[in-house]
């Protein structure tokens, strides 16, 4: 599991800002230096691991509306995460990874769990903002508080709500821990022979 | 233009509710019940919309209507806009209107398993979904998990082939329980799930809620506090028209209009970020003040950027003939309609509702800064649109207003930290501000010890999400569903909260 640092609860979350003196173009070449190296290591990663397509589904499960925003944002021309190869899915069974947002509400279960079943495995979830962290409301009868008590999850983005760069370092981590998730797996078939041939429906990592 | 109470007072029903008789020329804003030693008291906010010189209590009207045993007369009888509020009521307190009319469920989630709590003591008996379908229609189910990055809801699309003849919602999905949640706490805790209640109209409802508390306490906000308070809820309102573009954009398949709605809104979020640090605004305001002035500096330097973007995307849709033609008739709420169900914000005045709290019940900088309003009368998503286009100009020559305002009486500056070493009061009082979405109410009870007993939050999209059937419903197929969403562009969150 990693936890991103770097960003707090409360009160994050501007992009990095260049000096006060000059306000026009530094502040946004700067945030959209970072978005774009950020973008060519998950890219390539992306690229790499998963022949240029890695397949999201998100759940909101009580969440303010803003991080829906912000994940929303991902695909806009400014971060536009398709040229990564990584795409929203409407349909759980082709997703690879579950972003979920939100409170965890407890009236949120049946759909999470049957969400989380649909997803073929390896699987991983990314837990997005500080709801799910259980920063923002304690475990009472309508919500269960955080993420982990419901679901494994594998990948925490702080913030409220987490900035879009901030989402894209997420799934970068995430795209790292579904590789080790998928090497690990027994399907896996590594290009050496073993026992004299692949283990059944064993497809090659690359 | 006509008024949503000319419209009812038309229909001239009266009323059994003695205390509850609106009157002449006032608009039901809210009822919601409080529990007092196990006494069920229901309050009715009386709204006197009135382009006038503010009058004392703003133009609203707090009415209390004590409940004998566990009934009491419905409101809902005489005027419709009630219906939703005796819903929560019963839901949360176990009271209802007299008389065999059914209620339905509205927030709390019917997953037997859990004992979910109430604001009040008794728990009601009987509650049921409210639909039924039969017959040669089907119901065709949508949610609570949608399409990607779309707040959970469920939809209930009622069809017989294509056109839509019913549509029903289920919001509860998302309940937090917000407002049990902020019983007991402190105000200053209190604001943080103020603001968390309806994230995309953080501004308007902690604004809302900060002068709730304000005027239980006496306390009054310094000049620039207001001032960055206006400027922050002129950028929210921004941000949250260019959001709407951009979903109209999607919802019609037109991917460059979405594209460059996007690139606005992306804009606008950035330049909040810069100007007060969030993206969202959150952590803005402060009780009797604001946590931070706005970085004028950057603020001057990025809105022309921004107001270019803008204007550039809306000039490009409004010359787009197979844009508007989609939009044209599509989703249409009648004025009558929109007077009978209470509506606020743009789709009340894309329904020739002319109403504006910043017009109307003058607060904090509005009192020096006129707002001009506009409305349309058709009622339709294109209504609708041209609305949002003409608020999203008055609110870039607002935010010129205020900072030219701000640069006026630069004494002021600095002395715009909250005051929080006032005296603690106990009392009630009502706030009010207008959201992106329209119109947002607060009503907090205070004990003396700066906590709060009981604490009413009425974003604006617990008014607007019971025409979206209505407007659903008229003459429209599958396809229309997201475009209507899109151009009422409320949140799940706000109602459920
Ligand atoms: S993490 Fe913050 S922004 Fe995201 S849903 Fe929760 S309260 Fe809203």
């Amino acid at each position: 599991m990693s936890r991103l640092g770097g960003h707090q609860a409360e009160g994050d979350l501007a992009p990095p800002r260049a000096s006060r003196q000059d306000h026009s173009a530094p502040l946004e070449r700067d945030a959209q230096q970072d978005v774009d190296a950020l973008s060519a290591r998950l890219g390539s990663d992306v690229r790499s691991m998963f022949s240029r397509s890695l397949h999201i589904r998100t759940v909101d499960t009580g969440s303010c509306a803003a991080c829906e925003s912000e994940v929303r944002l991902l695909v806009a021309p400014h971060y536009d995460l398709h040229r990564l190869g990584l795409f929203f899915t409407p349909s759980p069974r082709h997703a690879d990874l579950l972003l979920v947002t939100g409170a965890v509400t407890r009236a949120m279960d049946g759909a999470l769990a049957k969400t989380y079943a649909a997803m073929p495995d390896p699987k991983v979830v990314v837990a997005v903002g500080a709801c799910p962290l259980g920063g923002v409301y304690s475990e009472d009868a309508m919500v269960h508080g955080d993420l982990e008590s419901v679901l494994p999850v594998d990948v925490f983005v702080p913030g409220c709500p987490p900035s879009p760069l901030a989402l894209l370092h997420g799934l970068l981590v995430a795209a790292g821990r579904l590789k080790e998730k998928v090497e690990a797996s027994d399907f896996c078939f590594r290009g050496e022979l073993l026992d004299g041939g692949a283990p059944e429906g064993g497809v090659p990592l690359r | 233009m006509t008024s949503h109470a000319d419209l009812r007072n038309r229909a001239g029903v009266g009323n059994a509710f003695p205390a509850s008789q609106p009157r002449e020329g006032e608009r039901l804003a809210d009822l919601f019940g409080t529990s007092e030693d196990s006494e069920v008291l229901l309050r009715a906010i009386y709204a006197e919309d009135r382009v006038a010189v503010p009058s004392e209590g703003g133009g609203y009207r707090v009415v209390e209507l004590p409940v004998e045993g566990d009934r009491y007369p419905g409101i809902s009888d005489s005027d419709p806009a009630a219906f939703v509020e005796e819903c929560e009521i019963y839901e949360q307190f176990g009271v209802r209107p007299r008389g065999a009319k059914p209620l339905n469920r509205l927030l709390v989630p019917p997953h037997g398993e859990y004992r979910f709590p109430h604001l009040g003591s008794p728990a009601p008996k009987e509650l049921r979904a409210p639909h039924y379908v039969a017959g040669p229609a089907l119901e065709f189910p949508v949610g609570p998990v949608r399409g990607v990055a779309q707040e959970s809801l469920y939809i209930g699309l009622v069809t017989s082939g294509e056109e839509v003849i019913d549509l029903y919602l289920l919001l509860w999905h998302k309940h937090r329980g917000i407002e049990r949640r902020l019983e007991g706490l402190p105000v200053e805790k209190a604001l943080f799930f103020v603001e968390r209640a309806e994230g995309l109209s953080a501004v308007a409802n902690s604004w809302a809620f900060c002068r709730a508390v304000e005027s239980v306490l006496g306390w009054t906000p310094p000049p620039a506090a207001e001032n960055a308070r206006a400027i922050a809820l002129e950028l929210e309102r921004l941000y949250n028209h260019a959001a709407a573009v951009a979903a109209l954009g999607q919802a019609t398949g037109l991917s460059v209009g979405q594209a460059q709605g996007e690139i606005a809104l992306e804009q606008l979020l950035r330049l909040n970020a810069a100007v007060f640090g969030h993206r969202y605004l959150f952590g803005v305001l402060a009780l009797g003040g604001v946590a931070r002035l706005p970085d004028m500096d950057a603020l001057r330097a990025l809105l022309p950027r921004a107001r270019e973007e803008l204007a550039h995307v809306l000039e490009a849709l409004f010359s787009t003939n197979s844009f508007l033609d989609r939009l044209e008739a599509a989703g249409v709420v009648a004025p009558e309609v929109a007077a009978r169900l209470g509506l606020v914000g743009p789709v009340a005045r894309a329904s020739a509702a002319d109403l504006d709290t910043r017009r109307d019940h003058p607060f904090g900088a509005y009192r020096d800064h006129r707002v001009d309003v506009p409305t349309r009368p058709a009622g339709d998503v294109l209504a609708r649109m041209e609305v949002m286009d003409a608020e999203t100009r008055e609110s870039l020559r607002l935010v010129e207003e205020l900072v030219a305002a701000g640069d006026e009486a630069p004494e002021a500056k600095g002395s715009a930290a909250a005051q929080s070493s006032g005296t603690l009061r106990a009392g009630s009082a009502l706030g009010w501000c207008e959201s992106s979405r329209g119109e947002v109410l607060a009503w907090v009870d205070l004990d003396g010890n700066g906590r709060v007993r009981r604490a009413r939050l009425r974003p604006a999209s617990v008014r607007n999400w019971r025409a979206f059937d209505d407007a659903a419903r008229s003459r429209n197929v599958f396809t229309d569903v997201p475009i209507i969403e899109a151009s009422f562009w409320l949140t799940v969150a706000g109602f459920a909260r």
